[in-house]
């Protein structure tokens, strides 16, 4: 039996509305995947200059028929499928070995704070004393300080290595959590559930890490994804500044510092392709955050 | 007299909040493993210049010591600090850290006041246009433009702007700078160069000078407007959903009686997210301005930075914040004055 035109209808409709998740997954799936093998899957080595002087990228025209024969293997040398940049470096290989920084920094930098900011919210939501509130205004300070200023300042002086940019991120960003799983727990304690545990003989503390903290982490994993969109534009800020990690390293943000000078002289390569890199990628997340919003927001 | 006890008691919560930030970037900057006397005097330097600068810098002494010499607790002895209104000099240029602030900052301001004046002109109808028909073409449209550009790289699209716009269409000014590189600047009347030309009777100054904050200011615009439109549609659906609305519609009001109605009320929690991310851009844009060489607060700050200028850090971090607090004071009472249940209610 063919199907209805209602079910028909009702598949497309549900597909076109899940459209931004499934593109926000794939992109935050392909981001991983290349953080992980990128390095070994790019055809050139990015650290290492490869031609004399910058290549543009192979023309529209000639798209097809090197792709053709490069999947046939009949060419010498790896097609420059972005071009080279003015110290010859392969643009392709760098921008798909960039993730295994750029995002791997975001992944821990969120990952840290996420799970020291919940703690922490939860420790100064449940308990209510002179300490607790110190604990809330830091984050408050911490909140107040221009973000980008401070994080500069904290991998610069403590030495731009992708350990330190992960800890200043980390660090930027727990308040952004301890917040949000303050306000729930505050809501929390007041519950009848937690009454019930108490009544049960469990101690303050099992009630509040068994109990309470698994209903109070919604908003944070809702968050969790704009944090890490957050945190990749951050690094690629700093770097592009020249306060965030070292060149050579393959970077997004270094990459597209190194060809802003050249890219008033019509060599628009450099820096386009690692900038789509990063628009892309932050959108992917952003799609997912937004979607997990609409669901358990 | 209410609103006076109000103002005062947000005063005193502004004045606490900067005491604790001047702290936290003092003692947090002294305690990182950089050494400011080394990038100073060089590599080359002897053991007594390194000795005799870091004493000069007073560097060598108690945290506590150089906190209250900062402070400018012992005016006769050091010289003035903190409290007579001196900010220190840069180790950098040497020259007054306030002085060389009051000679960046007006760009900035400039940069940034233009910026969120071309976002919210573009973005508040767009986000209101948006809202009256929920899940419409236009809606979809629009919240799919604020997701976009809130995942933007600025400093990318910044360079973007200036390969299409200087280098393929002729149309933008190089970016060297926010005047031609041979202008003479307008002499200084308000610090402000857009208004100084004009007062000195140079409008064609000023024009160029506009000319050349015209990409920098569509780049910033692009982005801001993100979530000022995300702001925007939903407080004004949360408002439609109102019974005053509903009331109205009974009524037979029009749709564009209604529109204005809705954004009378929902425009205190968007003047709110709108002056928290201008504030949050006095230091957020640093990427813009390196990109377009505009000379700007945070170019400074990223000079400082780099060189481990403490002084300077210090003041710009100062200067950032109590402009971003005091921005967050006056949009709040410009919400008590807008809503009166906020005041009454305290």
């Amino acid at each position: 039996m063919p199907p209805s035109a209602t079910s028909v209808s009702r598949i497309i409709h549900r597909a076109w509305r899940g459209t931004p998740l499934g593109l926000g997954i794939v992109i935050m799936c392909s981001s991983l995947g290349l953080a992980v093998f990128g390095p070994v899957i790019a055809p050139y080595d990015p650290q290492i200059p490869v031609s004399a002087a910058a290549e543009p990228p192979p023309r529209l025209r000639d798209l097809a028929p090197l792709i053709l024969k490069s999947l046939q293997g009949r060419l010498a040398n790896p097609v420059h499928w972005f071009g080279t940049d003015d110290s010859g470096l392969d643009i392709f290989s760098r921008v798909i070995a960039a993730p295994r920084v750029d995002v791997l920094i975001a992944l821990a930098a969120t990952g840290l704070s996420l799970g020291a900011g919940t703690l922490l919210g939860l420790i100064a939501g449940y308990y209510s004393n002179w300490m607790t509130e110190a604990l809330t205004r830091a984050s408050d300070v911490i909140q107040s300080f221009p973000l980008f200023i401070l994080a500069m300042v904290l991998v610069a002086l403590t030495g731009r290595n992708v350990g330190n940019i992960i800890v200043t991120l980390a660090v930027l960003f727990i308040p952004v959590y301890l917040r949000l799983t303050r306000a729930q727990v505050l809501s929390e304690r007041t519950r009848n559930y937690v009454e019930a545990a108490r009544a049960t003989g469990n101690r303050e503390l099992v009630i509040a890490l068994r109990h309470v903290l698994p209903n109070s982490l919604a908003p944070s994993l809702i968050q969790a994804p704009i944090t890490i969109g957050a945190a990749i534009l951050q690094t690629a800020g700093i770097s592009f500044v020249g306060a965030g990690v070292r060149p050579p390293t393959p970077e997004w943000g270094i990459m597209i510092a190194s060809s802003a000078n050249s890219i008033i002289l019509g060599e628009w390569w450099p820096s386009v392709f690692p900038g789509l890199a990063i628009s892309l990628t932050v959108l992917g997340y952003a799609l997912v955050g937004n979607a997990l919003e609409n669901r358990y927001g | 007299m209410q609103l006076f006890v109000y103002i005062l008691r947000r005063l005193l919560t502004v004045a606490v909040q900067v005491a604790s930030i001047l702290l936290a970037i003092f003692f947090l900057i002294r305690m990182l493993p950089a050494d400011p006397v080394a990038r100073l005097v060089g590599s080359f330097a002897t053991p007594e210049i390194y000795a005799h600068t870091k004493a000069a810098l007073h560097l060598d002494k108690p945290l506590l010591t150089q906190l209250a010499i900062y402070l400018g607790l012992f005016p006769r002895a050091v010289g003035p600090g903190l409290l007579q209104g001196d900010l220190g000099r840069s180790w950098v240029t040497s020259s007054p850290v306030s002085q060389e602030i009051w000679q960046f900052l007006p760009i900035t301001l400039e940069l940034i006041t233009l910026s969120f004046v071309v976002a919210c002109v573009l973005a508040i109808p767009m986000g209101i246009l948006a809202a009256l028909k929920p899940n419409g073409l236009l809606d979809r449209g629009v919240f799919s433009f604020s997701l976009f550009a809130g995942a933007q790289p600025d400093f990318w699209w910044g360079l973007i702007f200036i390969y299409f716009f200087y280098f393929v269409w002729r149309l933008a000014p190089a970016p060297l700078g926010h005047l031609a590189p041979l202008t003479v600047a307008p002499p200084v009347v308000t610090g402000f160069p857009l208004l100084d030309a004009l007062l000195t009777g140079r409008p064609d100054v000023s024009l160029e000078a506009l000319h050349h904050l015209m990409l920098p200011v569509v780049t910033m615009a692009f982005i801001v407007s993100g979530p000022i439109v995300k702001m925007v549609r939903q407080n004004v659906i949360r408002a439609l959903q109102s019974n005053y609305i509903l009331y109205a519609r009974a009524c037979g009001l029009s749709q564009f009686h209604i529109a204005a109605y809705t954004f009378r009320n929902a425009f205190a929690p968007t003047l709110t997210i709108i002056a928290v991310l201008y504030g949050y851009m006095w230091g957020g844009a640093v990427l813009v301005e390196q990109v377009f060489s505009l000379g700007g607060l945070g170019q400074y700050a990223l000079r400082s930075i780099l060189a481990f200028d403490y002084p300077a850090i210090q003041g710009v971090v100062l200067t950032i914040t109590i402009g971003s607090l005091l921005i967050y004071l006056a949009m709040d009472i410009l919400h008590s004055v807008a809503d009166p249940r906020i005041v009454n209610s305290r």
